[in-house]
């Protein structure tokens, strides 16, 4: 391994750590909201300080190979990619330190209802599950496995395109359960956008991998 | 302790002054790139740590190095230059073989250091070449004349030529500035395993050079030392305009 | 006017007539004496003694005496010359001394050889009391050759590369060793070179040894070094100047001028290949 390969391998160890912390927290919060374990909710709020020092040692390591070994082709792209995908992730980061919030201002256990009409065990479980894709698609350079991540954020949309009108008819049946039911559906966007970020995660690889840029795309055109 | 160090150094080339109070520390087993642009005392500096200087007329030296905590221009009590430049090798801006086979380019250093042992020879020649990456390309061939390799293959001789006295300082001088890009990689490579057993002191004029092989690098200036850091920090955030300057290509 | 290129031309016309001028003289200076010497040539002419007068017979003496003030004048001055030039080059470092050494050794090389014949009597014949001898001899062409061995071998150091010499001194190596291992042999084909030169010069020299070794007449061959001998070019001034029958030994003259300037084209090609033998030897080992 010449020098430089070095160094990005140990870009890349770096930022499949970064994923691993990321999917944690996020696994981690949505415990602490189910179980309703304040204690854990709290730990996720801790944790977001270690993402954030990886998130900016990350890019001090992509500054240093851009200044230092002037990276070209797949190299260039691998690390621009890496600067990006570092700040999706630090950004889910900052969606499981959210949601861990709320667990810690919320005084009653979230209504079993509620999560069940709204479908956010499912929603929330498939946002780790895209997120744990673009990882292994990372890892193991793999764009197939990362296509496949366009496809589940359909449902996400999905879930939250009905959203608004499942939790209006709960606050309806339960006015007093507002507060609860305003945490969810904050709950629901934020990981609405935690798809978009896997997707965004999912474009910079296949960009690095294959060269080609698939923003602004229609998901039809990414998909193939 | 440091391996080496430089404490005030003033250099004069009869009435010139070409180095103004440079003091540095290396620490063992890194790499530490001197840029500037020419003329800058670079060369001179590193010059001073074998004593080459010693050859040029009308030289005059103040200050100390040291070397392993000992002052190697102490008069008396220093240490002879052939003793020194044993523990110092060093590598040239041309690859200068001499006019030998290749096995007698690399027995050489170690015949005139009188070793004898014939057996001895033959395995610290081979070493060498091998620590120098050139053994696989060479060793059909170690009675062929070293003027039949290409540059690169030279310099990467010089190296293992410079290696086979076991030094554990290596001043390199612009070594791969007469090279082509794949001969100046493959240097580049060498040098960063290199720091592994050797204290390594490298003047460059490519900067992406000094970037890619060094752990520290020392900006000089009209014979002054202006930075002297973290070869990321200076490549990234130094601290004086001046080295910004240069390092971005705007100006030098 | 002319245009750059016909300029070009003109240029390149003049000078090769120059220089297929100066080739023509050599070769018509080798085809005179080829010509009237050459039916000279035979074994006889090579291995006899003069006779009768120096009209016939042979020229072995003189064959004999000009080998050995060769040789006795090289083995005196190379070893000086070479030294000396090294420690000119290598050693001394520029100073007011080293540019005197080098302007007393420019003016050594432009005394007048008959100067040189008069010294080496003064000193060699009569102060040292070696009489008319090879060693008189010897000892006056050294000196005359000198000169040119110095600044030959001060050129030949000269010319290899500095880099050489950092590259072996960075390696530990003392100046000595530096200069014995490495310098010598790259110098040394040049060195070569120089020394042909000044064989050519000693071979040719008349006054140096006309008043220090050179006999009239000797028909025996030398038995030690303080012996007279017989020389080419003395021998030739005789017998085509000075002899008692000229125009009877006219043939023996051109015979003899042969023989020297065979003699000084065998030296010159057997010179060369040793430069040759050893620059290929220089860069094989």
């Amino acid at each position: 391994m010449t020098h430089l390969d070095i160094e990005l391998k140990r870009l890349k160890d770096e930022t499949v750590e970064m994923f691993l912390l990321v999917t944690s927290q996020l696994d981690k919060a949505r415990k602490a909201l189910f179980k309703f374990d304040k204690a854990l909710a709290r730990e996720v709020n801790f944790n977001e300080r270690r993402v954030n020092a990886l998130e900016l040692k990350i890019d001090k390591d992509c500054e240093n190979i851009f200044a230092l070994f002037n990276p070209v082709a797949i190299d260039l792209r691998f690390v621009l990619a890496v600067l990006k995908i570092n700040s999706n992730l630090e950004r889910i980061g900052d969606i499981a330190d959210g949601i861990a919030k709320y667990v810690v201002d919320t005084e009653a256990p979230y209504d079993n209802e509620l999560l069940e009409i709204t479908r956010f065990v499912e929603m929330y479980g498939t946002a780790v599950e895209m997120l744990q894709d673009t990882q292994s698609a990372f890892d193991a350079e793999d764009t197939k496995l990362a296509r496949g991540v366009f496809n589940k954020d359909n449902l996400l949309d999905e879930i939250n395109g009905i959203a608004n009108s499942v939790v209006e008819e709960y606050i309806t049946k339960y006015p007093g359960k507002i507060s609860q039911a305003l945490h969810i559906i904050s709950a629901i966007r934020k990981l609405e956008r935690t798809g978009d970020q896997a997707k965004n995660i999912a474009e910079e690889i296949i960009f690095y991998l294959e060269a080609k840029v698939l923003k602004h795309l229609s998901p039809k055109a990414k998909a193939e | 302790m440091y391996k080496l160090e430089s404490k005030d150094i003033n250099l004069y080339y009869g009435d010139f002054q070409a180095l103004k109070n440079i003091s540095m520390n290396f620490e063992i087993n890194t790499v530490t790139a001197l840029i500037g642009p020419s003329g800058c005392g670079k060369s001179t500096y590193l010059r001073l740590f074998n004593r080459m200087n010693d050859l040029i007329p009308n030289v005059r030296i103040e200050g100390e190095i040291l070397l392993d905590g000992k002052n190697i221009y102490k008069k008396g009590l220093g240490m002879r230059v052939d003793e020194l430049r044993k523990k110092v090798g060093m590598v040239f801006q041309k690859p200068n073989p001499f006019p030998k086979s290749i096995f007698e380019n690399i027995a050489y250093g170690l015949r005139v250091n009188g070793i004898k042992h014939k057996g001895f020879i033959e395995e610290r020649v081979e070493t060498s070449l091998k620590q120098a990456a050139l053994w696989e390309e060479v060793k059909d061939k170690l009675k062929k004349s070293a003027f039949e390799l290409s540059g690169g293959q030279q310099q990467r001789l010089c190296i293992a030529r410079a290696l086979a006295i076991e030094p554990t300082v290596i001043l390199m001088d612009e070594p791969a500035s007469a090279l082509d890009p794949i001969s100046t990689a493959k240097i580049e490579e060498l040098i960063y395993q290199l720091k592994e057993k050797y204290t390594i002191i490298i003047v460059t004029h490519n900067m992406q050079q000094a970037g890619r092989v060094s752990d520290k690098t020392a900006f000089f200036y009209l014979g002054e030392l202006i930075e002297f850091d973290s070869t990321p920090k200076i490549f990234t955030n130094p601290d004086k305009v001046q080295t910004q300057n240069y390092v971005t290509g705007r100006f030098g | 006017m002319l245009s750059k290129s016909n300029k070009e031309k003109l240029a390149f016309w003049v000078f090769r007539i120059l220089s297929f001028f100066v080739l023509a003289i050599l070769f018509w200076i080798l085809e005179f004496i080829f010509i009237r010497g050459w039916h000279m040539l035979n074994w006889e002419f090579l291995t006899e003694m003069p006779k009768d007068g120096m009209t016939k017979g042979g020229i072995y003496p003189a064959i004999i005496g000009t080998l050995c003030l060769i040789a006795g004048s090289m083995i005196f001055a190379f070893p000086i010359g070479v030294l000396a030039g090294i420690y000119m080059h290598e050693y001394t470092k520029d100073s007011w001394y080293k540019r005197f050494i080098k302007l007393m050794t420019n003016n050594l090389a432009g005394i007048p050889s008959i100067v040189f014949g008069l010294f080496g009597m003064a000193l060699f014949v009569n102060a040292m009391d070696f009489g008319d001898s090879i060693i008189a001899g010897s000892l006056t062409l050294g000196l005359l050759s000198l000169p040119v061995v110095i600044r030959v071998t001060e050129e030949a150091m000269l010319a290899v590369n500095d880099s050489f010499r950092h590259g072996s001194l960075a390696l530990g190596a003392t100046k000595l060793q530096t200069v014995r291992k490495v310098v010598l042999p790259i110098a040394l084909p040049n060195i070569i070179t120089g020394l042909i030169l000044s064989i050519g010069r000693v071979s040719g020299e008349t006054a140096p040894i006309l008043f220090t070794v050179a006999a009239y007449f000797l028909p025996k061959l030398p038995e030690s070094i303080f012996d007279q001998v017989m020389a080419l070019p003395y021998h030739l001034y005789v017998i085509s100047t000075s002899g008692t029958k000229i125009e009877e030994s006219r043939d023996m003259a051109y015979g003899t001028a042969l023989v020297l300037v065979l003699i000084v084209l065998i030296l010159n090609l057997l010179a060369n290949m040793l430069r040759r033998y050893y620059s290929k030897k220089v860069k094989m080992n």
